[in-house]
């Protein structure tokens, strides 16, 4: 978890902050938001499972990325979607971050 | 006579070497110290041709053959190895340290926030659709091969024991799930029979189990009533007797299996043990201790000493007048102040609390850490206390079984002689449902290990059932049928590592393994929240 007083600009600290409480509106059970190097910067879980998510899904997403691009070298990964049975697990990958939510579908 | 040849000569000086040879034979021999008148000559070789070959010429045609043998030449070849060069290293693993997030690195925060506006609208929009999408309604995945019916594995049972007519009273799984082991009593017979009984255990992983023999036999004094294999030791068994001793036994001995004994002192109990369960020890979790609950209302704490025997460590006794006063009671006949306990089950949330069954047929919630001491005229070595804390509304008969929900921590079920099963709420006396399964008595109930919703019941009437309360709660999912004449089904345990496994014993002295489908196997989506859902609704 972060300390906010070390977010260098007050500007993007609300805008930062306004997303995640719209994003987190719904019912979904967390957010994870990561660097490359998977460390994750914020979550609204738990320190042990954001830490446990961050790691196993980092080598996920490059190897989605890498399957991609190998299939065709002009395209892109854009969104990773995982289902399971108990809930979904959607990544939204960037060259520097990457955001991992966790939504709980209705049945 | 040495000659140097040199080398590049030697062909050519073939025959002038015989003359330098017969020279200097000469030579040599007319040396200065020579006398004179002997003097050497050499003469010419004289010659004789072979015969034989001519001969052999005249008779016939020769065959001349050459032949020669000669064993090859071994080769040997020696070699010397020796290490003249060796290096010492020492290893040594360090204590890992605690590894702790690393610390956040510097980001660029107007980075961070335009990739999170940038990416805001796809995710909501995402998550939007994800809320109306029926596109995985209904669909399913099968990892592992489905089961469809519940169906009967092995049907094991012990000849001499069925002999002498004995009932299966308890049957327990070992801690690795592939030994069951049951204990032969009688559940009908009143007095004190000096009936020699057995406890059996069938290793089912073995090759070529027979199910008439079991791979461990132990004679026990009197009838066994309930047995427990202890939680990490795959071997050790604990069991409770009708004279009222607790013996532990160790299987993997054939020769002499009895661990420890209660033996018959003061402290022992004086009426049959329906209930043995192991207990972690306090403060070295990984020793366990046995409690025993009895007819005469205590609940005792056994540890091994050595020289095999079973002391007291700590213990309980049931009063009537130290019962809580919540519910409203029969009274009591006068003269009794015991309330014999007949069922206990810990509960998997908090390991001080635990549910007991009582003859009377109210569960009593009850905690190992009361301080109280118990009103009791017994004598014990260490002072009993009162532990029970709250009582719930009874049944209408006696309880025979409780048994406290693994994923909820309030949740326990009970089942009694009147047939019913009630399934209570920690937090309220009077139960959430109570659900008739049978018209005789109810002699188990087991919550399942692996599915929230799913328990199963032994009835008296010779089936086992199971019941699922997402599917119905009035009557049960699958019913089978144990024993074709209708004798009573004992006890029941699931096997909580090989889920598939339930295995139930009756009263013709067999046990039977079922498998179960895979529906009871494998647990849905939201289960758990269906059974909060379900303790929350009917509560209110």
């Amino acid at each position: 978890m972060i300390n906010p007083v070390e977010w260098p600009l007050v500007g993007s600290l609300k805008a930062v902050a306004t997303l995640f409480t719209r994003m987190c509106a719904g019912r979904e059970t967390g957010f994870n938001l990561g660097a490359p190097s998977c460390i994750p910067i914020k979550s609204t879980m738990d320190n042990p499972t954001t830490t446990q998510y961050a790691n196993l899904m980092h080598n996920f997403i490059l190897k989605a990325r890498s399957t991609v691009r190998e299939i065709d070298p002009q395209n892109d990964l854009t969104f990773l979607r995982i289902r399971s049975k108990k809930n979904e697990i959607m990544v939204a990958p960037d060259k520097d971050y990457f955001l991992i939510v966790i939504q709980n579908p209705t049945e | 006579m040495a000659t140097s040849a040199q080398p590049g000569q030697l062909g050519l000086a073939g025959s002038a070497g015989a003359e330098a040879l017969a020279t200097s034979g000469t030579a040599s021999t007319e040396g200065p110290e020579r006398p004179g008148p002997l003097q050497d000559e050499t003469l010419g070789v004289a010659s004789v041709p072979s015969q034989w070959r001519g001969v052999q010429g005249i008779r016939g045609e020769t065959v001349r053959a050459r032949k020669s043998c000669q064993t090859a030449s071994i080769t040997t070849a020696e070699a010397s190895v020796q290490a003249r060069k060796h290096v010492d290293a020492e290893v040594q693993t360090e204590i890992p340290e605690p590894v702790s997030l690393p610390s956040v690195p510097r980001y660029n925060g107007p980075r961070l926030a335009a990739f999170l506006r940038k990416v805001e609208a796809m995710v909501t929009r995402e998550l939007n659709k994800n809320w109306q999408s029926h596109a995985f309604d209904g669909f399913e995945v099968n990892w592992a091969e489905q089961q469809q019916t519940v169906t009967c594995l092995h049907t094991l049972s012990y000849p001499p024991a069925q002999g002498q007519g004995l009932h299966v009273t308890g049957v327990s799984w070992n801690s690795t799930g592939s030994v069951v082991a049951c204990a032969y009593g009688r559940l009908d017979d009143g007095d004190w029979s000096t009936l020699r009984s057995f406890v059996c255990a069938w290793n089912l992983d073995r090759r070529g189990l027979s199910p008439q023999q079991p791979s461990a036999v132990v004679e026990v004094p009197s009838a066994a009533m309930c047995l427990a294999f202890h939680p990490t030791r795959p071997s050790h068994v604990a069991g409770g007797l009708y004279s009222g001793e607790v013996l532990v036994w160790d299987m993997s001995r054939p020769e002499d299996p009895l661990l420890w004994r209660t033996g018959l002192t003061d402290d022992t109990h004086t009426d049959p043990v329906y209930q043995v369960v192991w207990l972690p020890e306090p403060r070295h979790s990984h020793r366990f201790q046995v409690l025993s609950v009895a007819a005469d209302g205590k609940v005792l704490l056994w540890q091994g000493v050595g020289a095999g025997r079973l002391q007291l460590s700590a213990g309980f006794a049931l009063a009537v007048q130290q019962l809580p006063r919540n519910t409203k009671l029969k009274k009591p006949s006068r003269g009794e102040t015991e309330v014999g306990a007949t069922a206990v089950s810990f509960s998997s949330f908090d390991p001080s609390l635990f549910v007991l069954g009582t003859e009377g047929g109210f569960p009593l919630k009850c905690s190992l850490m009361a301080e109280d001491a118990a009103v009791t005229r017994m004598p014990s070595s260490v002072p009993l206390r009162a532990p029970a804390q709250f009582t719930f509304a009874p049944h209408g008969g006696p309880v025979y079984s409780v048994s406290c929900s693994p994923f909820h921590r309030n949740l326990f079920l009970s089942a009694g002689t009147d047939g019913h099963v009630h399934l209570y709420s920690m937090l309220q006396a009077q139960p959430l449902t109570s659900l008739q399964l049978s018209h005789k008595y109810l002699f188990a109930v087991r919550w399942s290990p692996v599915r929230p919703l799913v328990f199963a019941a032994a009835s008296g009437e010779g089936d086992v059932q199971l019941f699922d309360l997402q599917k119905s709660s009035q009557k049960p999912a699958v019913s089978v049928r144990q024993t074709e004449d209708e004798s009573p089904v004992y006890c029941l345990e699931f096997n909580c590592q090989q889920t598939q496994l339930l295995a139930a014993g009756d009263a013709k002295g067999t046990v039977k393994v079922w498998q179960l489908s895979s529906e009871f196997t494998e647990q849905g989506a939201r289960e758990t929240e269906h059974l909060d859902q379900l303790a929350s609704e009917v509560a209110s």
